[in-house]
């Protein structure tokens, strides 16, 4: 940074986790009587949760120390968040896990299907079945009906109720949300971008589970600070440094060892393509329809997730990105026996460099830091190319 | 000036120094547990105006010397090109990893593969296979050219590659055919990175590795395409490190 500027967010969790912030956000709730929902993944619909008077939290899977123990029972050579999303239920160490009344899943990929298998006698628990063909008609149809059984799980589970009208009105909310999240990459876009990656991940992690009503003063206090830091001429990162877009699988934790190195090398990250970063606010959900919950599953079922396909949306996403954003590298990050975006990186590859004429590294990793050296060699060796 | 490169590898270290367009001086030591003495004893009593360093402990000298670094990649892709100006592809097999490079038509770094990130394939891999059937490493590589036939190795993991070569020599598999085999299970996993980055042409093979001519002979009938190894292989990463002092003059934000 070339010289320090107020946090976007300046409160006691600034510098920390961002759970910290979001768990604190979340018991206040449940002292207001609410209850809390634990969500695994972006295909949660945030809107009908909210429109029920339940928050979502986003549970625990981004941490090494959890995965010896999950490793107990499941196979070591499966992906880093399935292991320790687990090993932090059997650990009792995850507190969103402990503050959830019930548990959503989605039937995404194999490894996550399989590992709630074994959790599902141990709290209220929802899996909702995903087409993984989305663009056919009846896809849409069965994520609507999925959607309205969740809604079922919901009423009998907390005796909770949301009207049309009221699943509107969250749609809404929610649409403000996102472009509100929208303008904050514009900030990023700029050149040089006056935002790092961790204050995006900061409110992006912070506004995953939360309503519009919830984010608008933090977000419009950002809002000026980034306006604040433009008009003055600050830059985030050294002068001239490339920028980096990062897509593949969700990040955080012990796994942003990656935007470390990144940074370490010299890059400046500018935007962060994947669900722990830009997706969920990327898409809006139609309004006025008259069936809210038909919306939804449109909205959905657009997520461009590696386990869909064939995903084209994924590419039409990455180049709507790559040229409001700018990068001069896009780097894929893939976790550890995650097949779909393992075998997914091929196409970005071909497209990110053939397509956009940029330098593209694929990174294949776990929660540990036993190969940082490896990765700081090839982030290095791209960012030379750049 | 004098320039120098020093390319601190996961094996071992070596040193070059240029003046005047010329190669003044090869050094070369093993990395052992402290690779900053084993880099310190390397430069003893070796003058030069600027230097740049390379290698996994290039960052570990960044913080003694307060040197410049470039990635490994970089450095073997200007070694090569000084040593072949017209190759455009480049294997590089170290003690930990390999790594295949592709040049573009001005003999800048385009696109690059490495292995993951274990040391299945490796030099490290065949020093610990050839210890395993009782070779040294200079013979371990003729016994294997000698064989008429292979034992085949399925496993790339060193650990159960070894579990392996012990079964099959049990079972009184010929030592040359085993020999064999290592050296082909080697082999297709460097090949296997070749084609993904460069289909075609003649590649320009350096590391420890390439002073194993069983491994160069499979490759190049492997591929189907000429493979050129430069007379002293190991030492290409430290010349293109010394290659990028002399152009920066040490300063980092230069590029030849």
């Amino acid at each position: 940074m070339s010289r320090t500027v107020e946090p976007l967010i300046n409160d006691e969790y600034t510098g920390g986790p961002p759970t910290k912030r979001v768990l604190a956000r979340l018991q206040e709730k449940r002292k207001e009587g609410r209850k809390v929902a634990g969500v695994y993944c972006g295909y949660a619909p945030t809107e009908l949760i909210l429109a029920m008077g339940i928050s979502p939290a986003t549970l625990c899977a981004f941490s090494n120390a959890t995965i010896e123990a999950a490793e107990t029972v499941l196979p070591a050579n499966l992906c880093p968040l399935i292991k320790s999303s687990y090993g932090f239920i059997i650990t009792d160490t995850c507190p969103f896990y402990g503050l959830s009344d019930a548990v959503i899943g989605e039937t995404t990929c194999d490894g996550k299907k399989k590992m709630f298998e074994l959790i599902t006698d141990l709290k209220p628990t929802w899996i909702m079945d995903l087409p993984q063909v989305p663009d056919q008609e009846e896809a849409i149809a069965n994520w609507t009906a999925m959607i309205r059984k969740l809604k079922g799980f919901l009423e009998n589970t907390f005796g909770a109720h949301a009207t049309d009208d009221g699943i509107e009105e969250s749609i809404r909310d929610i649409n403000r949300r996102n472009a509100m999240m929208r303008e904050i990459f514009e900030f990023a876009a700029l050149e040089p971008s006056v935002v790092g990656w961790r204050e995006l991940y900061d409110l992006t992690f912070l506004a995953q589970g939360s309503s519009g009503k919830d984010m608008e003063p933090v977000l419009t206090e950002a809002l000026r600070k980034l306006e604040e830091r433009r008009d003055g001429g600050y830059s985030y990162g050294p002068a001239g440094a490339p920028r980096v877009m990062v897509t593949g699988c969700p990040v955080g934790g012990d796994a942003e060892k990656v935007f470390a190195i990144i940074e370490e090398a010299g890059g400046v990250i500018v935007a962060l393509d994947a669900c722990s970063g830009f997706k969920p606010y990327m898409t809006d959900t139609a309004e006025g329809t008259g069936d809210p919950v038909r919306a939804l599953a449109e909205r959905y079922l657009k997520i461009p997730c590696s386990c869909m396909t064939p995903n084209a949306r994924r590419l039409t996403e990455m180049t709507r990105l790559i040229e409001k954003m700018r990068p001069d590298a896009v780097i894929d990050v893939v976790l550890q026996a995650c097949h779909s975006f393992n075998i997914e990186s091929h196409k970005v590859g071909e497209h990110v460099e053939k397509v956009h004429g940029l330098p593209f590294l694929k990174i294949v990793t776990d929660f540990s830091l036993g190969d940082v050296e490896q990765i700081r060699t090839r982030v290095e060796a791209l960012l030379e190319s750049c | 000036m004098r320039a120098a490169g020093l390319d601190i590898g996961s094996r071992t270290v070596k040193l070059v120094v240029i003046e005047e367009g010329e190669t003044v001086l090869t050094r070369k030591g093993l990395t052992s547990h402290d690779p900053l003495e084993a880099a310190r004893a390397l430069m003893e009593g070796v003058n030069y105006d600027t230097i740049v360093a390379t290698g996994y402990g290039r960052h570990l000298l960044k913080g003694h010397l307060d040197c410049p670094v470039i990635s490994e990649i970089k450095a073997f892709a200007l070694g090569a090109k000084a040593i072949y100006p017209t190759c455009r592809v480049i294997l590089d097999i170290g003690g930990q990893d390999t790594k295949a490079i592709s040049l573009n038509e001005a003999g800048e770094m385009s696109k690059f593969e490495m292995n993951d990130k274990c040391a299945a394939g490796t030099g490290r891999f065949l020093e610990i296979m050839a210890a395993a059937l009782g070779y040294t490493l200079e013979e371990f590589p003729k016994a294997a050219l000698s064989a008429g036939r292979f034992e085949k190795i399925n496993s790339m993991c060193t650990v159960f590659a070894e579990s392996e070569v012990i079964s099959l020599t049990a079972k009184g598999a010929a030592r040359p055919e085993v020999a064999l085999g290592i050296h082909r299970a080697i082999v297709s996993r460097s090949t296997t990175l070749l084609k993904r980055i460069a289909p075609s042409g003649e590649v320009f093979f350096a590391g420890g590795v390439a002073l194993n001519g069983c491994v160069e002979t499979l490759i190049a009938e492997d591929l189907g395409r000429p493979v050129f190894v430069p007379p002293d292989p190991q030492m290409v990463g430290a010349l293109g490190a010394a290659l990028h002092a002399l152009k920066s003059g040490g300063r980092e934000d230069a590029t030849p």
